[in-house]
């Protein structure tokens, strides 16, 4: 069995990030993060290869730093190996990104593909939905629980008003939710590891996919409008009829 | 979302990006600092301090990259499995769980310390757990050597690393730092059977280990220690005493532990030349399995601080079975314990930088956002109150702390690079020279942060006005912690006799003249990047000072006068200390400087140049009047009498 993992790298989102008058971030001094979701991608694969015998794959899209990631937030805490597929983060729009785990699909086989349900800095929510549609495999998101039964992964999902179980057949894309699972910590003895672990590099080239263009660009960035100051209310009743004529939340 | 994020504050990031301004900014990140519960100050929310980051992830960064050079010590064959990318990945995890498992569970610990119940001691479940934690990650053996299934990181990273974890949870971690000091321990002095046997499973994390060394009547005074150890024709001793304040001397985390024990043989020489070391398994291991070995916690202390860690008495051989065996030599005991006394004295280091540094980083986050009053300029008293940084004397409490806690830290990692220097150099004559630095240093690290320290932890309280003097507020409570820090391991009494009659004397002075030459070294770096001249002077004539004092006081021993000598060895202390971390602050300063070359504006390096200023402002020039007191021999204490006071 093999389970193929994203690794994709976050802007941290406590860090301060500025954006120019143009309306374009700058991106020369940003602090990174894995992507929370991520972790608990890698974490379910961890657990699952664990079960099953699998071999395990994060993938990292963008510059060379983002190897760092994959070291770090996935080989260092167990994935067999890694693939970092060079690309310029800005030029990426989610559907590129699914065409491109498309084409690494294709190329490793594997028989599970587990995501983020979203990234922190995009909020996109889209790579593992577009994915599944693209291999047109069967797709089970938000995942907080999953278990492989025979060839079927069973997922339970977060779905407004409770929990939602699925079947679905191998192969499969899932993403993970936060409550899938607690990410364990990357120990020394992985993190020696890791250094010694296959890290293959890609171009977009060599997937076909040079001269692929994002189908969405990104116009103008500003920072959001600062919260204003609150008010002291004398009393409950003044607070249910500021609640009611100028929230118009009652 | 997840809690502390790991950022890119990587060491390699701090090389390939020296060029970026804002990139120094330090990592504080105002949006988590927890803000003062002014409002409601008798709230029983237990006070989270979660944004609290410990440690400065920028001062790390800086310490290990600019100051100590770390790339260059990972050229050691020794590190050769070692790069600087594997030290960011160790130090990044640790950062990790330190703030989100060790801190957290820190306040929990404090307030609810181990029980003895039935003869056995019973810890807080959250230590049971983190010692578990602490284990998997690696921390029991990231020093140690391959060849006994170590990481063999260098000691200035783990060093770094346990600032990190002492700062978050010093009781947790310490559980941990016994074990492996206790290892050590029989690791280098112990036969192949007992490595098997008991270090193995130390090591492995599932038995723990401790330094039972002070009994009732023998605290500073070792020599005098009495528990008793009677040979037998099987291989052990049998073992009969009291140990005291056995820190960790017993639990139940692990199945087993085992007390390094110092005792007397019977019939060996009185004093120093005859005690031994034994290790002493709490449960030995037989071929029916662990057996009850005669040693047992019959009390309990309880403590003002650390209280998440146990420190028990121990009553060995009540039923004449208490079996030992013999670590090292006969009679070499104390010598075997020297040899690692520097791990443990560094060690004490870090847990005092640790301490002020924590309660520093909570002081500046509160100084920023408790409003009360208004700064000199700005009278109106309807204008709005503004945080109390603003004004000269809260932001006088604050850099006094960040001089002591940044100066304490370089401190503390100086003193671990030395150690990893004095090991591993290659070259014979330059290990040794190291190794004579390393010593002199050594006293040093052990009491300057315990004592300037818990200065700082006392102003990181002043800064919380009322609320930090109560339970409230987390502030009061690494006060408690950092209190111990002057008193075990060698009390600072201890430490100044150990620096003046020891070290500083030996061999005419020898180390002295190794730190002469690095000071002299620092001061030219200093002048060819332009620090400020006047600097640099005081700095040279602080050494001068010191070697004069030096020798005014040798001339006193060699006329027979040792206890003239050693009169004011408490004041030679703090002064040989004010001078090495002025000496520290001198090289930060020049690292700075090589940065703000580059970028001038960044405010990381424009504050360690601030803190150097400081701290030759105000703290140097007491160096010259307590270096004054020691060449005078000034009389007042010595010859105070008993009916006097
Ligand atoms: C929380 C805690 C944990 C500890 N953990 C351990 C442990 O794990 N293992 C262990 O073996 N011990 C441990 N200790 C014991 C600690 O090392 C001793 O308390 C310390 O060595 C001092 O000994 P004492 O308490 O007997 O004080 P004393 O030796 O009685 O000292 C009292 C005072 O007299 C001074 N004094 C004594 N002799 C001299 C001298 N010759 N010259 C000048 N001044 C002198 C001291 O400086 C001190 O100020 C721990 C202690 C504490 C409080
Ligand atoms: C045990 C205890 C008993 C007490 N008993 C009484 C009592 O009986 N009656 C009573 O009325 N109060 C009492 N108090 C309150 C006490 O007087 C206040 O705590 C004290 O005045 C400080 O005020 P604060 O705590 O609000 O600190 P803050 O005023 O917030 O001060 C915090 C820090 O900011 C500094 N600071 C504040 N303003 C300035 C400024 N303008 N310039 C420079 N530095 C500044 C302070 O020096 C301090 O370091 C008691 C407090 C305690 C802890």
């Amino acid at each position: 069995m093999k389970i193929l993992v994203t690794a994709k790298r976050v802007t941290d989102p406590n860090a301060k990030l500025v954006i120019d008058d143009d309306g374009s971030w700058i991106d020369d001094d940003v602090e990174y993060i894995l992507n929370p979701f991520c972790e608990n991608a890698v974490e379910c694969a961890l657990q699952l290869a664990a079960d099953h015998d699998a071999e395990t794959i994060a993938v990292g899209i963008g510059d060379e730093e983002v190897q760092r990631y994959i070291r770090q937030g996935a080989l260092a805490r167990g994935i067999d190996r890694g693939i970092h597929v060079e690309a310029d983060e800005q030029e990426l729009d989610s559907d590129l990104i699914a065409k491109i785990l498309k084409a690494l699909v294709e190329k490793e086989s594997p028989d599970l593909v587990v995501l983020g349900k979203q990234a922190v800095d995009g909020d996109s929510n889209q790579v593992g939905q577009l994915l599944a549609e693209m291999l047109g495999w069967p797709q089970a998101t938000f995942a907080s629980d999953v278990k492989i039964e025979g060839d079927e992964v069973i997922v339970t999902r977060e779905v407004d008003g409770g929990l939602e179980k699925l079947a679905v057949t191998l192969p499969a894309v899932i993403t993970a939710d936060l409550r899938l699972n607690d990410p364990r910590y990357a120990s020394l003895a992985g993190i020696m590891k890791a250094k010694r672990k296959p890290l293959e590099e890609l171009e977009l080239d060599d997937l076909d996919l040079d001269g692929e263009e994002p189908k969405v660009r990104v116009v103008k960035l500003h920072e959001p409008t600062g919260r204003s100051a609150g008010v002291f209310v004398a009393d409950v009743d003044e607070l249910i009829l500021k609640l009611t004529t100028e929230a118009r939340v009652l | 979302m997840p809690t502390a994020p790991e950022g890119d504050q990587t060491l390699t990031a701090q090389y390939t990006k020296a060029t970026d301004p804002t990139r120094a900014a330090p990592p504080v990140c105002p949006v988590l600092c927890r803000r003062p519960r002014v409002s409601n100050p008798s709230s029983s929310n237990p006070p989270s301090g979660s944004g609290n980051p410990l440690v400065s992830d920028a001062d790390i960064r800086f310490l290990l990259g600019d100051v100590f050079d770390v790339a260059s010590l990972l050229e050691l064959p020794a590190f050769e499995a070692h790069s600087v990318e594997t030290v960011d990945m160790y130090l990044a995890t640790i950062r990790r769980f330190s703030r989100e498992q060790l801190y957290p569970a820190y306040q929990l610990m404090d307030r609810a310390p181990p029980q003895l119940i039935d003869g056995r001691v019973h810890v807080h479940p959250l230590a049971k757990k983190l010692f578990a934690q602490l284990v998997d990650l690696g921390v029991l053996t990231a020093d140690r050597s391959e060849d006994v299934g170590g990481f063999q990181l260098p000691s200035l990273v783990t060093s770094a690393a346990m600032l990190l974890m002492m700062a978050a949870n010093l009781a947790a971690v310490g559980y941990v730092s016994l074990t492996s000091g206790a290892a050590h321990l029989i690791e280098v002095f112990g036969d192949d059977a007992l490595r098997a046997s008991l270090m193995v499973p130390m090591y492995a994390g599932r038995w723990a280990g401790t330094m039972a060394l002070t009994e009732p009547d023998a605290g500073s005074s070792l020599a005098d220690l009495r528990t008793a150890a009677t040979p037998t024709d099987q291989g052990h001793y049998l073992l009969r005493g009291t140990k005291i304040f056995i820190s960790g001397g017993d639990q139940d985390i692990t199945e087993n532990l085992v007390h390094l024990t110092l005792a007397r043989i019977d019939g060996a020489p009185a004093g120093i030349k005859g005690v031994s070391l034994f290790a002493v398994p709490a449960r030995r291991p037989t071929a029916d399995g662990l057996v009850y070995n005669d040693v047992y916690a019959s009390q309990l202390i309880h403590k003002i601080g650390t209280r998440g860690l146990a420190s028990v008495g121990l009553t060995y051989g009540d039923q004449g079975d208490c079996r030992g065996w013999l670590v090292g030599p006969e009679n070499r005991g104390m010598s075997c314990m020297f040899q690692l006394m520097n791990e443990a004295r560094i060690s004490v280091g870090v847990e005092g930088a640790a301490a002020a540094s924590v309660a520093y980083h909570e002081a500046l986050a509160y100084a920023r956002a408790r409003p009360q009053g208004r700064p000199m300029a700005d009278r109106d008293p309807t204008s709005p109150q503004r945080p109390i940084l603003v004004h000269a004397d809260v932001r006088r409490l604050l850099l006094r702390q960040k001089a002591i806690v940044e100066g304490g830290i370089a401190l503390v990692l100086k003193t671990a690079q030395l150690a990893d220097l004095a090991t591993h150099t290659p070259d014979g004559p330059e290990r040794a020279r190291l190794g004579l630095l390393l010593g002199l240093l050594t006293p040093v690290c052990k009491s300057f942060p315990a004592e300037r320290g818990l200065e700082a932890n006392s102003l990181a309280m002043q800064v919380h006005g009322g609320y930090g003097y109560t339970s409230e507020y987390p502030v009061e409570s690494w006060w408690r912690d950092q209190r111990l820090n002057s008193i075990h391991e060698g009390t600072t009494g201890i430490q100044g006799l150990d620096l003046l009659g020891r070290k500083v004397m030996a061999d005419r002075g020898a180390a002295v003249q190794v730190l002469g030459g690095e000071m002299t070294r620092s001061v030219e770096a200093a002048m060819a990047i332009g620090v400020e001249a006047s600097w640099c002077a005081q700095l040279g004539g602080a050494l001068r000072d010191v070697g004069e004092t030096t020798r005014a006081l040798g001339d006193k021993a060699a006329q027979g006068d040792a206890a003239g000598m050693l009169l004011h060895s408490a004041d030679y202390l703090e002064a040989f200390s004010i001078v090495v971390v002025a000496w520290l602050w001198l090289d930060m300063a020049t690292a700075a400087a090589r940065r703000l070359a580059q970028t001038p504006n960044a405010p990381f390096y424009l504050g360690k140049r601030q803190a150097a200023r400081y701290y030759f402002a105000t703290e140097l020039p007491k160096a010259g009047h307590l270096l004054q007191l020691c060449r005078d021999a000034e009389p007042s204490y010595g010859d105070m009498q008993d009916a006097w006071f």
